[in-house]
């Protein structure tokens, strides 16, 4: 075992933030988190609305709801991420790796937070639905104002886990040759040539500290008492 | 930008289906062995064995927190290192890299089965393996006779899922080298730059794989749950959910 030729400050230093005060070249888990959480935002995004289309009862929104959700959850990420980054120039559109794999990663990770949300919403008592229309309540209304609210803390586990995913995901972006996490460790790795074990054995900790990390600030959420005194203040 | 998928029946199309090939073969391979494992992790954590546990725990917390692609390199990159030598030498004769992507991805997603095998398995009153354990069942017997045929409803639909991202999941061997679908599609692209018909013709390959299995699990499922309770209650759908 070769730990010290691997955990040295350099390495470390290009592990967390790549390049960033030599070249300004941001990488490395910077990069990484940076796509993971604007995947993420993004991603919560599309199922939200891709959720509640779903649930509709109306025929032309959850139609094109579901060919959605059932393309994208039955295709690899990684094929999603060829299209974003390889199909776009040949139209004339130049999209950065950074753009192109943040992109994939939203759109499938969109597909799946949609069934959450689904489930989400199959959860809340029909009463409440019903109680809301009575008192007036448009059903934009209620679904922005009773339904997403309740619906939040249910699918807060099942969100947990969908984020630990995207962060495992964004892995794939030194297929296109991205500054990863994974490529700054495999460029480790090359340069070293004698210390796998180590170096992958450093990325499986950082990742893991990391999914760890998001899990465990999820879980802070979950009780409703504590969401409300952390962000409303009651 | 000219399009032309009729280029599909020729070369390109010969390289997609030698692609499949392997990618069913790393599916079916993995997934055997995923099995295997997760039935073991997945017994052993539901039987509690005491000092088992903290293993059983820290193996399926790294699968499930660490990328897939990452554990892919590093079986690949330090198998000659970790494995003991006839194992590595066995899988070099294998074809290295088409083995250290079935091992990678046997592990990985033995860990998702085992989870699968567990939620099962605690699907189940405990109290039916003490009765059959009471009877003189072996741990074996009883797992085999009484517990298991029980839960494989609460199984099969979990399982599909599974089986559907391990199939997806496959596309990363590509990462050290497996000639696989996805491997040869950027083959196409560098080679014959037919990059976007070969791109579809994969992607409408996968989707069928996937909407397959997922269908097949949905029968399977359907079929179970019709046994159970006497009469058929749910039409089969094309989700697992």
């Amino acid at each position: 075992m070769s730990w010290e030729q691997v955990w040295t400050a350099a390495n470390w230093e290009r592990l967390l933030v790549g390049d960033l005060f030599n070249t300004g070249q941001p990488g490395g888990l910077l990069v990484t988190l940076e796509i993971g959480l604007a995947a993420i935002l993004a991603g919560t995004l599309i199922g939200a609305v891709l959720g509640v289309m779903r649930s509709s009862e109306r025929r032309w929104l959850w139609i094109p709801a579901i060919l959605y959700i059932q393309t994208f959850r039955n295709v690899p990420l990684l094929i999603l991420v060829f299209w974003a980054f390889f199909v776009p120039p040949m139209f004339g559109v130049e999209l950065s790796q950074f753009t192109s794999v943040m992109l994939a990663i939203s759109l499938f990770t969109g597909a799946y937070i949609a069934e959450i949300v689904r489930g989400g919403i199959r959860s809340i008592a029909p009463g409440h639905i019903e109680a809301a229309r009575a008192l007036g309540m448009g059903r934009l209304q209620v679904t922005m104002w009773i339904v997403i609210p309740q619906a939040f803390f249910s699918m807060l586990p099942a969100l947990a886990g969908r984020y630990v995913v995207s962060i495992k995901n964004t892995s794939l972006a030194f297929l296109i040759g991205l500054a990863d996490l994974t490529e700054i460790g495999k460029q480790i790795g090359a340069r070293l040539m004698t210390a796998p074990i180590e170096i992958y054995l450093t990325l499986f900790l950082i990742y893991f500290v990391v999914n760890r990390g998001i899990s465990a600030a999820t879980r802070l959420l979950e009780s409703r008492e504590r969401f409300n005194a952390l962000f409303l203040h009651v | 930008m000219n399009l032309d998928f009729s280029v599909l029946w020729g070369e390109p199309g010969r390289l997609i289906v030698q692609g499949l090939v392997m990618t069913l073969k790393l599916s079916a391979w993995s997934l055997l062995f995923a099995s295997i494992i997760g039935l073991f992790f997945g017994t052993v954590r539901w039987l509690g064995i005491r000092w088992l546990e903290p293993i059983c725990w820290f193996y399926v917390e790294f699968s499930r927190n660490t990328p897939p692609v990452v554990q892919i390199l590093f079986w690949y990159f330090s198998a000659s290192y970790i494995l003991p030598h006839w194992m590595f030498l066995e899988l070099r004769d294998f074809g290295y890299e088409f083995g250290a992507a079935v091992l990678a991805l046997s592990i990985y997603h033995g860990a998702f089965v085992a989870e699968v095998i567990r939620a099962g398995l605690n699907s189940i009153q405990k109290g039916q393996y003490e009765a059959s354990r009471a009877l003189g069942l072996g741990l074996t017997q009883s797992l085999r006779f009484v517990v298991l045929p029980q839960a494989t409803r609460v199984i099969v639909p979990l399982l599909t899922n599974e089986a559907t991202g391990l199939i997806k999941n496959t596309s990363l061997a590509m990462a050290i080298g497996v000639v696989e679908m996805t491997y040869q599609y950027k083959n196409i692209d560098n080679f014959m730059f037919r990059g976007v018909e070969a791109l579809t013709a994969i992607t409408v390959i996968y989707l069928v794989l996937c909407l397959a299995t997922s269908g097949v699990g949905a029968l399977l499922s359907w079929h179970l749950s019709k046994h159970a309770r006497g009469r058929a209650t749910r039409r089969p759908v094309l989700t697992s959910e």
